[in-house]
C-alpha cells in the first residue's frame, strides 16, 4: 500500500469522528433512530479503516509525516507504526461494541443528544493520540479526549457524578500542565519533540529528569498511577456503563501508550536504565497494583470495585514497561489489549445487571448466574481472566511479565504479581460464586428443602444486543489467549522487538 | 501612492472627525450616527490592513507630521510591531462596537449614547496614535486623552458605582500621567530631546554623566505604566473601574487600554533605554518579579469573587502580567509570547465581557452563583463564555496555550523554570476559578430561575466572531507569531 493512501486513511480514521459529531449531533433533530445508526455507522466505518492499515503494517511499514507548523519546529504531524496500529485497532474495535451497547442501555437514559456526539467525538480524539507524530500533537489530543471526556463521566448530572467530574477535571488539567512542562523542557533540550527522529534525550541532565516525572505525572494520571489515581475510583462508576468501559478499557490505556512513548521515543531507555529513572516507574507500579487491588477488596459497589481493579490491573502494564527488556515489554504491550477485553466485558456485564434488575451492590448479586445466566458468565470468564487462570488472556500477560521480571533477575516482581493475583482472586470470586451457587436472599426465607432442588428461576438476560457486545469480548478474553500464536499476542511481542531495537525510527 | 504615504496619520485622524461628527448628527440620526462609526472605525482597519502590507514589502519607515523632520516635529513610526498592535486595536475597536451598538441602547440613557460614540472614537484614535509615536511629549498628550476618555466611558453610567470608580481611576492615572511626565522632564533635562531615536543615542552617553537622573526617569516610567497597566501592586483601581463600567466599556478598557501602556512600556525599554541601561540597572528583574506576583494574586482574587464581571477584571490583573512577564524576561521568544498575548488577551477578554455583558442584558443577573443552568437557556453566549475560558486557561487548540508555550520556551531559554512554574500554576488557578462557572451553567440540576430576554442578532454574531478569533489565534498562529519573531530580533 503506498504511504500516501496510508496517510489519507490514518487522517479519515481521525478526523471522521470528529467531522459526524455535528452530523450527529443535529440528526437527533430528526429522528433518534437515525442519530443511533450514524453514530454505529461511524465507530464501523473507523474499526474498518483501522484494519485495512494491516497489510501495510505487516510489511514492517512506517509512516512519519509532517502536516503544517503551528509554531516554529512544531508541526501537527502523523506516524503509524506497530504501537500506533495495535492500539488504534483495538480501540476502535472496543469503541464499536460499546457503541452497539449503548442503543439499548442508554435508550433508557435521559439527554442522548449530547452522549452520542461526545462518544463518537472522543473516539476521533483516541484514534488522534495514537496517530501522532509528535508529543505536540498527542497532547493536543490528549487534552481534547480528556476534556471532552468529561461529559460523559458527569452523564447523569447527580450531584455525586457532578463531584466526581469536577475531580476529575481538575486532575486532567493538572496532568495537562504537567504534560505541558515535560513537552517544552524536552523541546528545550533537544529542538524538537517529534517521534520520528530517534530518541530525543540521551543524556541525563536536571531538567531531564524534572520532564520525565512530568511525564509520569501527566499520563500516569490518566493511567491511574499511584499517587494519582484518586479521580479515577469516582469518576469511572458514576458515567453510563458503556462510557465506564471505554473510560476504564480504553482511554486508561491512552496514559500507559503515552508514557510508553517517552521512555522509548523521547528518552533512550539505555539512559533511563543507566539513570536508575525506571525505578521510579517500577516503584510507583508496585504500589499502585498493591493498593489498587487491596482497596478494590474492601468497595461494596461492582463498578466500584471494577475501577479499583482497573487501577491495578494497569500497575501490571507499567510494571512491565519499567522493567525493560524483551518479555516485559510484550508482557506490558499484551496486557494492555487483555486489560481492554477483560475490563470491558466486565463493565459491560455489570452494566448490563444494572440496566436488568438494578443491583449494584455486591451483596445483591446471590443467585444472580440462575436468571441471567449469559451475562453472569461473561463476567465470570472476564473475572477468571483477570485473576490469570490459564487458559485466559490474563494468564498469558501474567506469564510472560513474570518471564520478564526473572529476566531481569528481579524475582521480587514476580511476587508482586502472584499476590495480586491471589487479591484478585479474593475480590473477584465473593462475587462468582455466590451469583451461581446461593439463593437471592428473598428466597432464602422461603426454601427449606434440599440445597439441590433449587427452585426454578426464571431467565431474564438483557437484549440480544447488549448480550453480543458482551459475549464477543468475553471470547476474546479465550481466543487471545488459548494460544501464544494470536495475533494480539504477536503483534505485541514484534511490538517489543521494535521498541528496544531503537523504534526503527 | 501619495495617499500611501500618508496611512500613519490618515489612520488616526479618521477616527478623530469621526469623533467630532457622531454626536452632531445622532441629534437628528441616531442610527446614521452608529453607522458613521462603524464606517470610520472599518476605514481605519482597511488602512491599517494597507499599512501593514505596505511596511511588509518596503520596510518600516518614518513619517515625519507636516514635514517638519525631528527633533522639531512629531514623528510616527510605521514597523511591523507598530503596525501589529495597531491593527489589533482598530480591529478590536471596530469588534467591540458591533457589541456596543446594540448593549448600549439597553445600558445608557439615549441622550448620551451620541456622546459615548465621540468619546469610543476619541479613546481608539488616542490609543492608535500612542502605538505609532515616537516622541515622548507626543506620547504624553495622547496618553491624557486616551486617559480623560477611558475616564469618560467608565463615568457614563452616572450611577454612584462608576463614578466612584471613575473618580479613583482618574486620580490614580493622573498619579500614572504626572510620574511621567516627571520622568519625560528629567531625561529632557540631560539630553535635550524627546525623539525616541535622538534620545536613545543621548542617553548611552548621559547614563555615565548623570546616572541618577535616568535612573529616577526610568522608575518613574515603571511606577507610570505600572499604574496605568494595572501591574501588581498598582492595580487597586482596576477591578471596581472596569467591573462597573457599562459592559462594552469593560471590555475595551479591560481588552485594549491597559495593553496599551504595557505596549508604551516595552517600547521605551527597548527603543528609548539603551541596552547599557537595562543592563546595568535590574529593570527587567522588577518588572518580571512584579508580573510574578501580578500573576499568581490576580488569579487568587479572582477566585474569591462573586461577581461575574468583577471576577473577569481580577482575571485580567493576572494577564497583563503575563505580557509584563515577556517584557522582564528579557528574551526574545519570551517578548513574542508577551506580544502575542496582546493580542490573545485582547480578543479572549473582549469576548468574555461581552458574554458577560449579553448575560446581563438579557437576565439581568451578575452574580456567579445564580448563573446556575444558565447554559441550558442561552446556550450560544455560554459556549462563547467556555471558549474564552478555555483560552484563559490554556486549553490546545486555543490563542492562550501560544502565547503561554512562548513565555514558557524563553523562560527555560535563559535558565529561569521558575517561571515555568509560575505560568503552569496561575493556568490552573484559573482553571479552577473558570470552570465551576461554565460547569454550573450547563450542567447544574438547578433550573435558571429569571426571566430571559433574547438577545440580538448583532450581539450574537459579535460573540460568533470573537469564537473565531480565538480559534484562529490558537491553531493559525504562524504568520503572526513569524512577524513578531523578526519584528522581535532587532533587539537583541
Amino acid at each position: 500500500m503506498a504511504e500516501k493512501t496510508v496517510v489519507a486513511i490514518q487522517i479519515i480514521i481521525v478526523l471522521a469522528p470528529i467531522i459526524m459529531t455535528p452530523v450527529i449531533m443535529y440528526s437527533c433533530r430528526i429522528s433518534d433512530q437515525l442519530r443511533n445508526g450514524l453514530s454505529v455507522a461511524t465507530a464501523a466505518v473507523t474499526f474498518i479503516l483501522s484494519l485495512t492499515l494491516y497489510p501495510f503494517i505487516k510489511d514492517g511499514g512506517i509512516v512519519q509525516l509532517s502536516l503544517f507548523e503551528i509554531l516554529p519546529n512544531l508541526e501537527i504531524s502523523i506516524r503509524l507504526d506497530l504501537l500506533s496500529f495495535s492500539l488504534a485497532a483495538l480501540s476502535s474495535f472496543v469503541w464499536l461494541l460499546a457503541t452497539l451497547y449503548s442503543l439499548r442501555y442508554m435508550a433508557r437514559e435521559h439527554a442522548g443528544g449530547r452522549y452520542y456526539p461526545v462518544l463518537i467525538f472522543t473516539l476521533g480524539s483516541c484514534q488522534g493520540i495514537f496517530f501522532a507524530g509528535d508529543l505536540f500533537s498527542l497532547f493536543v489530543f490528549f487534552e481534547l479526549m480528556s476534556i471532552i471526556a468529561y461529559i460523559l463521566v458527569i452523564h447523569e448530572q447527580t450531584e455525586e457524578a457532578l463531584k466526581a467530574g469536577y475531580k476529575y477535571l481538575v486532575m486532567t488539567i493538572i496532568g495537562g500542565l504537567a504534560l505541558f512542562f515535560g513537552i517544552i523542557i524536552i523541546f528545550e533540550l533537544g529542538g524538537t519533540v517529534s517521534l520520528g527522529v530517534g530518541p530525543i534525550i540521551q543524556e541525563r541532565s536536571t531538567l531531564g529528569l524534572i520532564a520525565f516525572i512530568c511525564f509520569l505525572i501527566g499520563f500516569g494520571m490518566k493511567a491511574g498511577m499511584f499517587p494519582l489515581h484518586v479521580w479515577l475510583p469516582d469518576a469511572h462508576p458514576v458515567a453510563p456503563s458503556p462510557a465506564s468501559a471505554l473510560l476504564s478499557g480504553i482511554m486508561l490505556k491512552t496514559g500507559a501508550y503515552g508514557l510508553v512513548r517517552v521512555v522509548f521515543f523521547v528518552y533512550s531507555y539505555q539512559l533511563l536504565q543507566t539513570s536508575n529513572w525506571n525505578d521510579i516507574l517500577a516503584a510507583l507500579a508496585v504500589i499502585t497494583i498493591l493498593l489498587g487491588s487491596a482497596v478494590a477488596l474492601t468497595q461494596t459497589d461492582i463498578k466500584r470495585r471494577l475501577a479499583y481493579s482497573s487501577i491495578s490491573q494497569l500497575g501490571y502494564v507499567l510494571l512491565g514497561l519499567s522493567i525493560l527488556n524483551n518479555n516485559a515489554i510484550t508482557g506490558a504491550i499484551f496486557h494492555i489489549f487483555s486489560h481492554a477485553f477483560m475490563k470491558s466485558a466486565l463493565f459491560l456485564a455489570a452494566g448490563a445487571i444494572i440496566w436488568k434488575t438494578g443491583k449494584r451492590n455486591i451483596a445483591d448479586f446471590k443467585g444472580l448466574g440462575r436468571q441471567m445466566p449469559v451475562t453472569m458468565g461473561c463476567f465470570a470468564l472476564a473475572a477468571l481472566a483477570m485473576i490469570g487462570i490459564p487458559p485466559l488472556n490474563g494468564f498469558l500477560s501474567k506469564w510472560t511479565l513474570a518471564l520478564g521480571a526473572l529476566d531481569a533477575e528481579a524475582p521480587g516482581f514476580v511476587l508482586v504479581l502472584l499476590i495480586s493475583s491471589l487479591l484478585n482472586a479474593l475480590y473477584y470470586l465473593p462475587i462468582i460464586i455466590p451469583a451461581f451457587f446461593e439463593l437471592p436472599d428473598s428466597l432464602q426465607a422461603d426454601h427449606h428443602g434440599d440445597e439441590h432442588d433449587l427452585p426454578p428461576v426464571k431467565i431474564e438476560e438483557a437484549t440480544p444486543l447488549m448480550l453480543s457486545a458482551i459475549v464477543i469480548l468475553a471470547l476474546c478474553t479465550i481466543f487471545f489467549g488459548l494460544t501464544p500464536n494470536n495475533i494480539a499476542f504477536s503483534l505485541s511481542r514484534l511490538t517489543a522487538v521494535y521498541l528496544l531495537g531503537g523504534g526503527g525510527l | 501612492m501619495v495617499l500611501a504615504d500618508q496611512l500613519p496619520v490618515l489612520i488616526v485622524i479618521t477616527p478623530l472627525i469621526g469623533a467630532f461628527l457622531a454626536p452632531l448628527i445622532y441629534r437628528r440620526h441616531e442610527k446614521a450616527s452608529g453607522y458613521l462609526v462603524l464606517l470610520s472605525l472599518l476605514l481605519s482597519v482597511v488602512m491599517a490592513v494597507f499599512l501593514l502590507i505596505k511596511v511588509r514589502r518596503d520596510g518600516p519607515y518614518f513619517y515625519q507630521m507636516g514635514n517638519w523632520p525631528p527633533p522639531w516635529g512629531i514623528e510616527y513610526v510605521a514597523d511591523p510591531l507598530r503596525v501589529f498592535m495597531l491593527l489589533v486595536v482598530v480591529a478590536i475597536s471596530l469588534w467591540i462596537f458591533l457589541f456596543a451598538i446594540e448593549d448600549l441602547q439597553h445600558e445608557l440613557r439615549r441622550t448620551v449614547i451620541g456622546w459615548y460614540y465621540a468619546l469610543y472614537l476619541l479613546l481608539v484614535a488616542s490609543m492608535a496614535a500612542i502605538t505609532m509615536t515616537n516622541d515622548l511629549f507626543n506620547l504624553f498628550v495622547f496618553m491624557e486623552i486616551c486617559a480623560i476618555t477611558s475616564c469618560a466611558i467608565i463615568t457614563v453610567k452616572e450611577d454612584r458605582e462608576c463614578l466612584e470608580a471613575g473618580f479613583k481611576y482618574l486620580i490614580l492615572s493622573a498619579m500614572g500621567t504626572g510620574c511621567f511626565l516627571l520622568g519625560v522632564a528629567l531625561l529632557y533635562m540631560v539630553t535635550g530631546q524627546l525623539n525616541f531615536g535622538f534620545l536613545q543615542q543621548e542617553l548611552t552617553a548621559a547614563v555615565i554623566n548623570y546616572p541618577l537622573n535616568v535612573f529616577t526617569a526610568a522608575a518613574l516610567f515603571i511606577v507610570a505604566f505600572g499604574t496605568k497597566a494595572a501591574l501588581f501592586p498598582l492595580h487597586v483601581w482596576l477591578p471596581d473601574a472596569h467591573a462597573s463600567a457599562p459592559s462594552p466599556s469593560s471590555a475595551m478598557l479591560s481588552g485594549l487600554v491597559i495593553k496599551i501602556y504595557a505596549f508604551s512600556l516595552f517600547v521605551i525599554f527597548y527603543r528609548v533605554f539603551p541596552r547599557s541601561l537595562l543592563d546595568s540597572l535590574p529593570l527587567s528583574e522588577i518588572v518580571l518579579w512584579l508580573a510574578a506576583f501580578g500573576v499568581m494574586f490576580g488569579s487568587v482574587y479572582a477566585m474569591l469573587q462573586t461577581d461575574l464581571k468583577k471576577m473577569l477584571a481580577y482575571s485580567s490583573i493576572g494577564q497583563i502580567a503575563f505580557i509584563f512577564m515577556g517584557i522582564g524576561l528579557d528574551q526574545r521568544l519570551a517578548l513574542v509570547g508577551g506580544l502575542y498575548h496582546i493580542a490573545v488577551h485582547a480578543i479572549t477578554k473582549a469576548m468574555l465581557f461581552m458574554a458577560a455583558g449579553a448575560i446581563i442584558y438579557a437576565t439581568g443577573v451578575r452574580r456567579i452563583s445564580d448563573m446556575n443552568g444558565i447554559g441550558r437557556v442561552m446556550p450560544l453566549v455560554l459556549v462563547a463564555f467556555t471558549v474564552g475560558s478555555a483560552s484563559m486557561i490554556g486549553i490546545p487548540g486555543t490563542g492562550g496555550l501560544i502565547s503561554k508555550w512562548y513565555l514558557a520556551l524563553g523562560a527555560l531559554e535563559i535558565g529561569r523554570s521558575l517561571f515555568v512554574l509560575v505560568i503552569l500554576l496561575s493556568s490552573l488557578l484559573n482553571a479552577i476559578y473558570y470552570m465551576p462557572i461554565v460547569i454550573n451553567a450547563f450542567m447544574s440540576q438547578d433550573d435558571f430561575a429569571c426571566q430571559v430576554k433574547e438577545v440580538p442578532k448583532v450581539l450574537q454574531s459579535a460573540l460568533v466572531i470573537g469564537m473565531i478569533f480565538v480559534v484562529i489565534t490558537g491553531i493559525f498562529s504562524r504568520p503572526l507569531t513569524l512577524l513578531l519573531e523578526e519584528a522581535v530580533t532587532v533587539f537583541f
